[in-house]
């Protein structure tokens, strides 16, 4: 089973989060293995098995049962990691080398992608799908 | 060598002793590298026009002192002073606006600035009163049972917890406390002691005289509400209660508070105030805000602009905590 936690928290704004990745359909009919979706209530429903507002515990248990998961930058990276589960993290405008983990496989499109300013609120920047890798570059790390 | 920049905060003395302070500043045997005045008047002037004024700008030109007059946002002195805290230089020279150096202050203050000092201060007089400071600790215990190192003659370097009035510091390491009323009670006392506790020495030194003209009209501190010296006290008062903690905060996302979860066990003596007690245990933030006035310089992000941050989050957790 593998995990996949698509959104990052909702901007106040009520834009679209700019670390969301675009092309979860896509990359969902890709992958050939049971998946279950981890977020929060509001959130667009990508696979049958929605699990939403889990507590941190639920999640962690969850995470020792998957082979693996699938994230962008949100919290459950940080959770998987903290757990020592890795997985795959979907980078756009913000950077892996401050906010992710080298432990993990993390997929940023280029470093020309990221904001300049990793520091303000992400209100501030527009989301964009250019800056994010297309489905097909991800399945073979999946395969891992 | 340093770039110091010397910081004035002023209100209420254009005409008295502001042009004196101005007057020592620009005859320094030791030039500063820029004057900044930050005016916080109600009504403020442009200085310009003044004959006086005009005077002191064309000294500074002449002399190649970089100079900048300020319109403050009158909010206190702390406000002023964190500002020139965080313009980039090495160190900030703070005068009052009614404190007159004598020429060498700044020379024999930065003669004692080496790598682990955080503040050097000399003698700040106020005549006729000369209290004997020779045998005064200057530990952050006794300030309220004698009287400040700086009121007196200092024949010899001394370490100590804090200084106030007027002092040369390093920029950008310690935040002032954003948190007081705007008469900014003990603001300096705090900010040393926040240097000291950050591991610099604070140094009261000999031979760096300042006059301090003590005028009852105008300064920077001219508001008489005691509630708003009741407040900054408290505030003082619970910073030295919980001294012998390291206190933390974590107004931040749930990610960060995991992230840090892997440097809480090296910090020593936490005292935690957090946004996800499931994640991290302690006290409130409303609790923290309540306790210290002002939880910004717990804010990690900002911090990691201000340090132009390119490594990880769990390290620069690190550098803020231990």
């Amino acid at each position: 089973m593998i995990i996949i936690a698509p959104y990052a928290q909702k901007l106040r704004t009520g834009k679209e989060n700019p670390k969301n990745y675009p092309y979860w359909k896509e990359l969902i009919e890709m992958i050939d293995e049971p998946i279950v979706q981890v977020g929060v209530e509001g959130e667009q429903q990508l696979v049958p098995d929605f699990r939403k507002n889990l507590p941190i515990f639920e999640l962690r248990k969850l995470l020792k049962e998957c082979r693996t998961w699938i994230g962008v930058d949100s919290f459950f990276q940080h959770l998987a990691w903290d757990e020592g589960v890795l997985g795959i993290v979907l980078w756009g405008p913000s950077d892996p080398l401050i906010f992710g983990h080298p432990e993990n496989i993390n997929l940023l499109k280029d470093r020309s992608y990221l904001v300049g300013n990793q520091f303000i609120w992400w209100e501030a920047t527009e989301h964009s799908n250019d800056r994010f890798i297309k489905p097909k570059e991800i399945i073979p790390h999946l395969k891992e | 060598m340093s770039k110091i920049l010397c910081s004035i905060a002023t209100r209420g003395r254009y005409f008295t002793t502001l042009p004196l302070v101005l007057n020592a500043v620009i005859n320094q045997t030791r030039p500063v590298d820029k004057l900044i005045v930050f005016d916080d008047n109600d009504e403020p002037q442009d200085m310009r026009k003044e004959m006086i004024y005009q005077y002191f700008f064309q000294m500074l030109d002449q002399k190649g002192i970089e100079w900048e007059w300020v319109y403050a946002d009158k909010k206190g002195q702390h406000h002023i002073h964190q500002r020139a805290n965080s313009m980039g230089y090495d160190l900030v020279w703070r005068i009052d606006d009614d404190a007159i150096p004598e020429p060498n202050v700044l020379e024999n203050l930065i003669k004692h600035f080496d790598v682990g000092v955080g503040a050097v201060g000399g003698s700040v007089l106020t005549p006729p009163y000369l209290p004997d400071t020779s045998t005064i600790s200057g530990a952050i215990d006794n300030i309220d049972s004698e009287p400040n190192i700086q009121w007196g003659k200092i024949e010899q370097v001394k370490q100590v917890e804090h200084l106030h009035c007027t002092f040369l510091y390093r920029a950008g390491v310690c935040d002032y406390n954003l948190g007081l009323s705007r008469v900014a009670h003990r603001e300096e006392t705090l900010f040393t002691y926040g240097l000291h506790r950050k591991g610099y020495q604070i140094l009261a030194v000999p031979n760096a005289v300042t006059w301090h003209m003590k005028n009852p009209q105008g300064g920077i501190r001219s508001e008489t509400r005691r509630e708003m010296f009741e407040h900054d006290e408290q505030i003082f008062k619970n910073v030295l209660k919980n001294r012998h903690h390291t206190i933390v905060v974590l107004n931040c996302g749930l990610g960060d508070h995991i992230v840090f979860s892997h440097v809480l066990p090296a910090i020593s003596n936490p005292l935690v105030f957090t946004c996800y007690p499931e994640v991290i245990p302690g006290k409130s933030i409303a609790e923290a805000f309540e306790l210290f006035g002002d939880i910004e310089p717990y804010n990690i992000y900002k911090k990691m602009d201000q340090w132009k941050w390119n490594g990880s989050l769990e390290d620069a957790y690190r550098k803020m905590y231990l």
